[in-house]
């Protein structure tokens, strides 16, 4: 069985001249490497300021020695490294070639962030973490060949900070692509979570995944409701995770009196100022 | 005749526990409240009697940042009247109210840590160079001044806490981008509206909006603070942590990782606190933070007991101290399992009682 291991600059290294520039000289040095199969690259000195694209492209420059990586995790920093919304990604376009051993891609920050022409034969999982998904990169996904793809993950976000959609988006998304093995679809971190609770539960892909995760989003009793009337209807789903929601509970407890495994951890409380409600996505910057 | 005294307030848990502890020994405390400070202060027979005195903080219930300075100020002053009553230098104090004191100060703490070589959380400096504290009443925005020495030391992210505050009250997590100029606020402070006066609340908010923030971060730039680097913290199973150990007599008497979902992960705000054991660290890494937490706690032989929060850098574990407390002894997960630090207090309170020599 291979390793997981991270790789990550912290302040001392990042003053002493450590970045993306180095990152990949400092893991291929790393005497471990060769049996690291799952690679987590976290703060890589200045992510605010630097993108990663130096980063990909040594990567995909020596992609011989990258081969028996299966799992690749770019820029796994939270709170204490960085906003989600700083973090300057790139492009990973060269990438699917280069890997073609990869089976999971989990890329957090969507500043700047472009996946290119996907095609990849062998990827299973694709997760995609931010505060807000450009449509230019779900464009990318939809138009993706990824023939084995089981787990596909996608924070949507918030207009602020990137997400320039809305649900009709998502719904076009949702039919124009095609994940034959899909299994576990995830529509998250939304601020119009009901409405694509509505619009995921009429997809194509209703029929053929066994996960359905809509969490950290603003669900609300009008989303669980449709839930509880559907659900039932697909026999093939055995997990539905919505953790962080804002349901009553009510609702909740009925969610989780389905005949299924369910998650309806993390409950919100609505906020009321000035006279309007107020509800947050989980990860909204 | 000799007598163990707690100036205190006798409700709390602080002063309860310690009671068990001496209770356990076979020692008796008696209570002198704050509130009744300094006429029960007075009336003790410091010149006749052999007095082993332990001060706890006052209980405070302002919430208003301003406020609190008041406190603390008085506060000082009370500490200040204690070391230079005439029965002073005949009472053995747990902890001398001049190094309590001396903590409070997070500015000369620090100082005197570096000293003495012991990493720790480095300040910002102005631009003369001088000091970390952005001074009160200039006409230049303090904000402005921050921002240039943060881009001159490359530092993008700063706590900025009140210089002589205590738990999370008013501290800010500021971070900023010079490129696009954004920045981003943590902070359990907010601005009251009737009258535009930071407070203290027990939820962590986040702002970016770069005007609100400048200027919350202004208002705490103009009271007494220090600023200083923010240093990724160490994580465990998705939460930052830092470390808060207690001291006493040369011994590690508790530590414990408090865990948190945001950058401050003070235990007022809902964060969870976890036995440092459970962290799974290596035995060179307790190691050298059981050695600077000794090392911190020998700055002081004026003070038995003292709280030390230690951050470990994120990647390297890396220790550095944040800051110290005289009076940072209470540990909840310590007080409802084996009550250790109050015991081992009662404990050095008894060897003085029989006349034995305590550190």
């Amino acid at each position: 069985m291979g390793k997981s291991k991270r790789y990550e600059y912290d302040y001392e290294q990042y003053e002493n001249g450590k970045g993306p520039k180095t990152m990949i000289d400092d893991i291929l040095a790393d005497p471990d490497f060769s049996q690291v199969t799952d690679v987590t690259i976290g703060s890589w000195g200045s992510a605010w300021e630097d993108n990663c694209q130096k980063i990909l492209d040594d990567i995909a420059d020596n992609k011989d020695k990258f081969a028996h990586v299966q799992q690749l995790f770019v820029g796994d920093m939270d709170y204490e490294d960085c906003e989600v919304s700083w973090i300057m990604q790139g492009n990973y376009g060269r990438l699917w070639k280069a890997l073609p051993g990869l089976k999971e891609l989990t890329i957090k920050g969507s500043t700047d962030l472009s996946l290119g022409e996907v095609e990849h034969e062998n990827l299973e999982a694709l997760t995609i973490i931010c505060g807000g998904l450009p449509v230019s990169v779900l464009e990318e996904i939809q138009k993706a060949k990824l023939p084995n793809l089981k787990k596909l993950v996608l924070y949507i976000g918030v207009e602020n900070y990137g997400f320039d959609g809305d649900e009709d988006t998502i719904r076009t998304f949702l039919e124009k692509s095609d994940f034959p093995k899909l299994t576990h679809l995830g529509i998250e971190d939304s601020e119009i979570q009901d409405q694509l609770t509505q619009v995921v539960l009429e997809s194509k892909y209703m029929g053929q995944i066994h996960t359905l995760d809509l969490a950290n989003g603003t669900l609300t009793d009008k989303g669980g409701a449709l839930l509880l009337e559907k659900i039932p209807s697909y026999p093939n789903i055995k997990v539905l995770d919505i953790h962080y929601h804002y349901l009553s509970d009510t609702m909740a407890q009925q969610l989780k009196g389905l005949p299924i495994q369910v998650d309806v951890s993390e409950a919100n409380e609505p906020e009321e100022y000035d006279g309007e409600i107020w509800m947050d996505a989980m990860l909204t910057e | 005749m000799s007598r163990l005294i707690l100036l205190g307030n006798p409700e709390t848990k602080r002063a309860v526990y310690l009671k068990k502890g001496a209770e356990k020994a076979g020692v008796e405390v008696e209570v002198l409240d704050w509130r009744k400070f300094p006429q029960n202060f007075e009336e003790t027979d410091f010149q006749e009697e052999e007095i082993f005195l332990k001060i706890d903080p006052p209980s405070w219930n302002s919430c208003c940042l301003e406020e609190l300075d008041r406190l603390v100020s008085e506060y000082e002053g009370n500490l200040d009247y204690i070391a230079a009553s005439p029965g002073s230098k005949r009472i053995t104090f747990l902890n001398h109210p001049q190094g309590i004191k001396e903590l409070l100060d997070k500015r000369g703490c620090k100082r005197r840590l570096k000293e003495a070589g012991i990493p720790v959380t480095e300040e910002i400096e102005t631009e003369s160079g001088t000091s970390a504290a952005f001074r009160r009443g200039s006409q230049y925005p303090l904000t402005e001044q921050l921002l240039e020495a943060m881009e001159r030391q490359k530092a993008f992210q700063v706590f900025i806490k009140p210089d002589h505050g205590s738990g999370a009250a008013g501290v800010m997590a500021f971070r900023y981008e010079p490129r696009k100029g954004q920045t981003a606020l943590y902070t359990c402070a907010a601005k009251e509206p009737a009258t535009g006066r930071l407070v203290n609340t027990r939820r962590l908010r986040r702002f970016t909006d770069r005007q609100k923030v400048c200027s919350m971060v202004e208002g705490l730039l103009r009271s007494d603070c220090i600023v200083e680097r923010w240093y990724a913290k160490a994580e465990h199973k998705g939460f930052s942590y830092d470390l808060r150990a207690v001291v006493q007599d040369g011994e590690i008497d508790f530590m414990l990782a408090r865990l948190s979902a945001g950058p401050i992960t003070n235990l007022q705000l809902n964060n969870h606190p976890l036995g440092a054991e459970e962290l799974g660290l290596s035995s060179a890494v307790k190691s050298q933070v059981e050695q600077i937490c000794r090392q911190a706690a020998g700055c002081w032989p004026s003070l038995r007991s003292v709280g030390v929060d230690i951050l470990l850098e994120r990647g390297s574990l890396r220790p550095r101290i944040i800051e110290m407390n005289g009076q940072g002894d209470l540990i909840y997960q310590d007080i409802y399992g084996e009550n250790k630090i109050y015991c081992r207090q009662a404990k050095m309170m008894k060897r003085w009682q029989q006349g034995e020599e305590i550190r």
